[in-house]
């Protein structure tokens, strides 16, 4: 349906983006991941056709989208970071506005504005200015307002930032609803992984401008097949204690908090009974280990050496 | 472009506060600064001779001819500390044979005070002259003379029998408008870079709307709410203030929507040399209150001769307007006779507008 082949973005000599290559499918519901500042905004940016890439390609069925816009703008619907709403009128009047930009005209429009304000939950504070919402009615208003026209392709770009838990939950369940029920086409982006885990059939991970890994998650969780994660709390640490968890044959990455480490050893390197041993040694009391199932913000860190909100 | 219109007037609906708060704040400037509702501005005058009285009694009664002054004695110690308290405006201290002026501020209304006093000290100054050639008092004897001189002039205006008088609070208020236009008009096309800053410009672009249509709603629309303050305020100073401003009101709103289309531009020109609406409202508010200046719109006709400020003048549709309104209001001009002026500032709307409109496309890429 809509692919992107070695698309790249550059400002003032700076490539910004490099080489995105991704497509999505009728009715999937994608997930575009990375860190702040990886270059998210500016893909959505360029696949929703609002900026020019400096090389490469986006196709919608085939047809070359950088030379007729046209073909993704009359099916896609965007919802940008910004919240993009007149807070000096109310939602009806925004949702109006909106509407009618896509020729909505009467009654129609009026059916687009009730079925776009149930749906986010907001059909009894039409009436209120924008500018007395919360942060969280204002996003909800804020994805209305891409939904008027009834678009195939709904993207998100980071539809959830600073804002309350309830609110976000109303969102990702009215997105999931989207996909599932109308079988809206999702591209999402973020930097919460437990909103793209939730949402998304297949993910992007991005770093510094650039995919660095792609697939279901299965597939990416798949990279860490190899390995373990050993949480381990104890009643006090020293250093000599923790230079030779360090050294210990399989363990790959060590991270210390307080009285906590998180290990990532090999798989099948018998870890356990050896770490016992140690504390034994150094008379540290065990209070509570377990062996964890790496999540992808495990992935995210194995690939970039850094968690998805540093 | 409706939709776009709509949206603009429905947000100034909910808060009109700001249009009202300025096309009030025009009439009150004119007001204040025109000197009142035309009546005639009082000025002070004193002297520190020995013979003071007599010398405040005789250049009061010479003074005292312009219907647009009055000239009242004061005492000097008093008229001193009203001018250092910025209580009034200026105050004439006058001698024997000569004057001067104490000014506080200056006031558009001071260089109009000064040439009258200037007249009536030079004319004095040539009956003396004589005088002293002739050794007697030739003053009744010339005035008998002037009254019925060989050779006599006729002032007529261009279409009528009427003299055309020059006024200038009739000048101020134009000039007060217009300015106080300009920061509206400005403000409202700013809507655009706010837009642009929010995302909302976006949304448009995603949507089937054009963008020629998108950039006329926006300025269609400063353009008529300008047009609403100037057309109310010019309303209200014929009929209800009683100002005279010509009888030709229609040809002085054709003169002054050519004057908004060209600001409008102006406008739109900085837009594009700004990223965000704190940069313009930094930029416009300090640029817009010297073009009034630049322009002459607060001084007599011709006071400002020196051709680099011309220039610069011409430059902005400002000079263009004023012009033309003066022609109309004091000189009964038609439109054949201000269509230079017409086309002036219609096509540095136009060259502004293209450069303009040209720079925020740029800076969207």
């Amino acid at each position: 349906m809509l692919e992107t082949i070695n698309l790249s973005k550059s400002f003032k000599g700076k490539k910004v983006v490099q080489d995105i290559n991704l497509y999505l499918d009728n009715g999937e519901s994608v997930g575009l991941l990375g860190p702040n500042g990886a270059g998210k905004s500016t893909t959505i940016s360029m696949i929703s056709t609002l900026i020019k890439p400096t090389s490469g390609r986006i196709t919608m069925n085939g047809v070359n989208a950088i030379a007729k816009p046209g073909e993704i703008r009359s099916v896609s619907g965007v919802v940008p970071q910004e919240l993009a709403l007149y807070q000096e009128l109310s939602a009806y009047e925004n949702l109006k506005f909106f509407g009618s930009i896509y020729k909505l005209r009467g009654k129609e429009l009026d059916k687009a504005i009730q079925q776009a304000l149930e749906f986010v939950g907001l059909e009894n504070r039409k009436k209120d200015l924008v500018k007395t919402y919360s942060g969280g009615m204002k996003r909800r208003l804020n994805i209305a307002a891409a939904l008027l026209h009834r678009p195939k392709i709904l993207i998100l770009d980071e539809p959830t930032v600073g804002i309350d838990p309830q609110s976000r939950n109303h969102i990702l369940e009215a997105v999931r609803a989207l996909n599932q029920q109308d079988g809206t086409t999702i591209l999402y982006t973020s930097h919460y992984m437990e909103e793209v885990e939730q949402l998304c059939d297949r993910l992007y991970i991005m770093d510094h401008g650039k995919i660095i890994a792609a697939g279901t998650k299965d597939e990416l969780l798949s990279i860490l097949s190899t390995e373990d994660k050993i949480k381990v709390e104890v009643n006090k640490l020293d250093e000599a204690f923790v230079e030779q968890v360090k050294t210990m044959e399989g363990v790959r990455k060590l991270e210390v908090s307080e009285l906590q480490l998180k290990i990532i050893a090999a798989k099948g390197s018998s870890l356990i009974s050896k770490l016992v041993h140690l504390t034994e040694q150094h008379q540290i009391q065990l209070l509570n280990f377990h062996t964890e199932t790496p999540s992808l913000e495990d992935v995210f860190l194995h690939l970039t050496g850094r968690t998805l909100r540093d | 472009m409706k939709n776009v219109l709509w949206a603009q007037f429905s947000k100034d609906k909910r808060n009109p506060l700001f249009v009202l708060l300025l096309i009030a704040g025009s009439i009150v400037a004119t007001i204040v600064f025109g000197g009142g509702i035309q009546s005639a501005t009082t000025v002070g005058i004193f002297s520190e001779e020995d013979n003071a009285a007599a010398i405040e009694k005789k250049w009061g009664m010479l003074l005292n001819t312009d219907d647009s002054f009055t000239f009242e004695i004061v005492d000097p110690e008093e008229a001193r500390k009203d001018i250092k308290k910025g209580n009034i405006d200026v105050a004439v201290k006058v001698t024997e044979d000569d004057y001067r002026l104490l000014v506080s501020k200056k006031m558009p209304t001071i260089s109009s005070i000064e040439q009258h006093v200037d007249k009536v000290f030079k004319q004095e100054a040539q009956i003396r002259a004589v005088e002293a050639q002739v050794g007697r008092d030739v003053r009744d004897e010339m005035e008998n003379y002037l009254a019925d001189a060989p050779l006599q002039m006729e002032s007529q205006g261009v279409d009528s029998e009427q003299i055309p008088t020059y006024n200038i609070r009739t000048q101020l208020l134009f000039a007060f408008t217009f300015l106080i236009s300009m920061f509206i008009l400005g403000f409202k096309v700013n809507n655009v870079t706010q837009d642009k800053v929010s995302g909302i410009w976006d949304r448009m672009i995603f949507s089937p709307m054009k963008k020629t249509s998108m950039y006329s709603g926006y300025l269609l629309y400063s353009f008529l709410i300008t047009m609403l303050q100037i057309i109310v305020v010019l309303i209200v100073f014929k009929y209800v203030l009683h100002y005279d401003v010509g009888d030709n009101l229609w040809l002085i709103i054709l003169i002054a929507a050519c004057f908004v289309f060209g600001m409008i531009s102006i406008a739109m020109l900085i837009t594009g040399f700004v990223r965000t609406p704190e940069q313009f409202y930094a930029i416009y508010p300090s640029v817009i209150p010297l073009i009034p200046l630049i322009s002459g719109a607060y001084m007599m006709p011709g006071t400002i001769t020196n051709p680099v400020l011309l220039f610069i003048a011409d430059l902005f549709p400002l000079a263009h307007a004023m012009d033309a309104i003066m022609s109309v209001v004091f000189y009964g001009a038609a439109l054949q006779d201000v269509t230079m002026s017409l086309l002036y500032m219609l096509l540095i709307g136009i060259v502004a507008m293209g450069v303009g409109i040209n720079l925020v496309e740029r800076r969207s890429r």
